[in-house]
């Protein structure tokens, strides 16, 4: 019974667990993969990445791999070299009289993967990790910082909706903004836009008054919150920092080390090397795993009705 | 999807096969330095060691007030053994240096060896003899601040003697008598062309290359920037105004060598020390032929591309001259803040950029990697220091 109230309530299972365990997942994932340039980890991370978008948004988001990622990364292929002339390999010359090398074409891959991937999991990071479990956890311990960062991501969207408003309004009064002379809908703008920056402060102003009544940001006060604290997500917790620190220690002592120059040298077949890289495969394919198994068992729900 | 996958498994294939291919050396790592004991023998484990985990190191000792270094790399040791390194130093003054290797039997290979001279020399170049002959064995790189360091490499054991060389400077051709003769130049037509020297040319001497010598007399900075040129030295010539004409062949000898960096290992990057030649030298001095009206940066990137040697240039319009920013892969700030590649033409770094040194028949270019702006090769000036 839990698990269908579960999946009436978010539509991904990695989503529904703790928010806290969604950010440390996304900031061990997303440091890891901006600091490791080992070809094996990005590709894994690319792949895995892709794979959950794609689960989070369906299969038309695959149109947006193949159309906007793809070409961000051929891009980075072939500007690098262009730029970046460092390498033992020469292939050609280029008209500049500078060498084309394998190893600036190799960097280049390596940095587009590591783009790719990286912009990929920021695009999921912001679906699973909404605003309000963003509040949710950073409301007590920063609480001036996250309701700041809740009222800017606000911002834009409500300014945009008030200025239609105000605009209509004093559209019924006679000011116009559509019709009449340039000098004269341009000075309509701008006192339609005057009124919008004056709301928009006095709300802020009013937002943060209201809040602090409220008891926002005091310590004895208890809020109401949607998000519990479940056996599932110790384990997952559990699972995260084994693997983080793993990584981590392994990244230190050198067992995931890669270089593109001026040679392409690196550790790839050793055993130790090859554990390290299985276990960023499961960090990195852990949602779509979870996504999966969340689905069969809900299917198998409804084989048995 | 799937396509989408499949293109990544494509693209992991390819890195795979491309990298697979080079990764089976491991790369060299920089061993701290280790003082030469007393009796002057290392052990074979030490260099079985070197060799098995491909490090770089250097061992030091000191004879009489000057101190010498063996740089020793890993890969080159053939078959590890006790190996006496000790050096006694007999004579060093006035550019000459009397040394003797006290092993008795041939070290197997070449390190480079170091002396650290108590005073500066008065030399561009030195030569090393076997003591009491007179066929020169091997060149020496003659670098250093205060006082000289001298780098070479040598493969037998014995008495040596190094003699110091200093580049003959094209003075004689400056001399008063000649003076008269230059009014008639007045009316050449290559001196008209150059438009850069804003008339200032005329005034000057050309030397038997044809170029334009400098009279010392010039106030200020020309328009690329450009410190008044030393008397008697070329003017720079601009390279927009030079015609190469292939017809016309003349010689030149040219070198690269970065033997400066094997005194200042420790500042080195890592991951270069794969491509840093083990004896300092990646261009031994050669003579290569020229065409008439081509710079020094003409030649040297010509000889790279003939001799598969990796460079890295970009063009400058503020000095109106291409940078070297690399050659052989070893980069400028690879070695320190203030190391980079620096260029020598018959002794003198031109204090302007490689595109606008016009050569002339029997030049001797030099490219040196410095890693003290110059300072550490004699040509602190040329960088205004």
């Amino acid at each position: 019974m839990e698990v269908v109230i579960r999946l009436v309530r978010n539509q991904d299972a990695f989503g529904s667990y703790h928010p806290a365990v969604n950010f440390l997942y996304f900031g061990v994932l997303l440091s890891f993969s901006m600091f490791s340039m080992h070809p094996v980890c990005l590709m894994i991370s690319a792949v895995c990445a892709a794979t959950y978008y794609v689960t989070l948004n369906g299969a038309k988001s695959v149109k947006f791999l193949i159309r906007g990622v793809l070409p961000l990364f051929l891009m980075t292929v072939i500007i690098n070299p262009a730029f970046s002339h460092e390498g033992q390999t020469i292939l050609t010359y280029l008209p500049t009289g500078n060498p084309l090398t394998l190893e600036s074409i190799l960097y280049g891959a390596a940095a587009g993967i590591m783009m790719v991937g990286i912009l990929l999991w920021f695009a999921c990071f912001s679906q699973i990790m909404t605003s309000d479990k963003f509040v949710y956890l950073f409301g007590r311990i920063i609480p001036a910082l996250s309701l700041l960062l809740s009222m800017t991501l606000r911002f834009v969207p409500r300014f945009k909706v008030q200025f239609d408003t105000v605009r209509e309004v004093q559209r019924a009064l006679g000011r116009d903004t559509y019709h009449g002379g340039l000098l004269k809908r341009m000075k309509n703008a701008v006192a339609c836009f005057s009124i919008v920056v004056t709301w928009s402060m006095e709300n802020a102003i009013e937002t943060a008054d209201s809040m602090k009544n409220r008891g926002y940001g005091s310590k004895k006060r208890t809020a109401y919150s949607i998000y519990s604290w479940e056996d599932r997500d110790r384990t997952v917790l559990c699972f995260l920092i084994f693997c983080g620190l793993f990584l981590l220690a392994g990244g230190i002592s050198g067992n995931l080390f890669w270089r593109y120059f001026p040679s392409v040298r690196g550790v790839m077949a050793e055993p130790l090397t090859i554990l390290m890289e299985m276990t960023f495969l499961m960090l990195c394919a852990m949602p779509v795993y979870l996504e999966r198994k969340e689905k069969s068992v809900w299917n198998s729900f409804k084989s048995n009705n | 999807m799937k396509r989408f996958i499949k293109i990544f498994v494509i693209c992991i294939l390819c890195m795979a096969a491309c990298c697979s291919c080079s990764l089976n050396t491991k790369p060299i790592s920089l061993e701290s330095s280790m003082e030469i004991p007393e009796d002057g023998i290392i052990s074979a484990e030490i260099f079985k060691k070197l060799k098995e985990e491909n490090k770089v190191i250097t061992f030091y000792g000191i004879s009489g007030d000057m101190k010498y270094e063996w740089t020793v790399f890993g890969e080159d040791i053939q078959e590890p053994k006790d190996t006496n390194l000790k050096v006694e130093v007999e004579k060093d003054k006035e550019n000459r240096l009397v040394f003797r290797l006290c092993s008795e039997e041939e070290l197997g290979f070449m390190p480079v060896l170091s002396l650290y001279s108590a005073h500066l020399w008065e030399a561009d170049s030195a030569v090393v003899y076997r003591k009491g002959e007179k066929e020169p064995l091997c060149s020496v790189s003659v670098t250093g601040n205060k006082t000289s360091v001298l780098n070479f490499s040598v493969t037998q054991i014995g008495e040596f003697d190094i003699k110091g060389e200093k580049t003959e400077v094209l003075e004689a051709e400056t001399t008063a008598p000649e003076k008269d003769t230059q009014q008639a130049v007045e009316t050449d037509p290559y001196l008209s062309d150059g438009k850069a020297n804003d008339g200032q040319a005329l005034s000057n001497e050309k030397d038997d290359g044809g170029r334009v010598l400098s009279d010392g007399k010039q106030e200020g900075q020309d328009q690329y920037k450009t410190d008044p040129v030393p008397e008697g030295k070329p003017l720079p010539v601009e390279p927009e105004n030079q015609d190469v004409d292939e017809e016309q062949t003349y010689t030149c000898t040219f070198s690269i060598e970065c033997s400066t960096i094997l005194n200042n290992l420790e500042d080195l990057n890592e991951d270069k020390l794969d491509v840093l030649p083990t004896d300092g030298v990646i261009l031994s001095e050669r003579t290569v032929t020229f065409y008439e009206g081509e710079s020094v940066y003409d030649v040297l990137k010509r000889i790279c591309q003939e001799n598969d040697i990796h460079m890295e240039s970009s063009w400058t319009p503020m000095y109106n001259s291409a940078y070297v920013e690399g050659i052989h892969n070893l980069y400028e700030f690879d070695c320190g803040s203030g190391s980079g590649w620096m260029y020598r033409v018959n002794g003198w770094y031109p204090n302007y950029g490689c595109s606008r040194y016009q050569l002339a028949q029997g030049d001797k270019v030099e490219w040196r990697y410095t890693c003290d702006l110059g300072a550490d090769i004699g040509g602190g000036y040329s960088v205004g220091s």
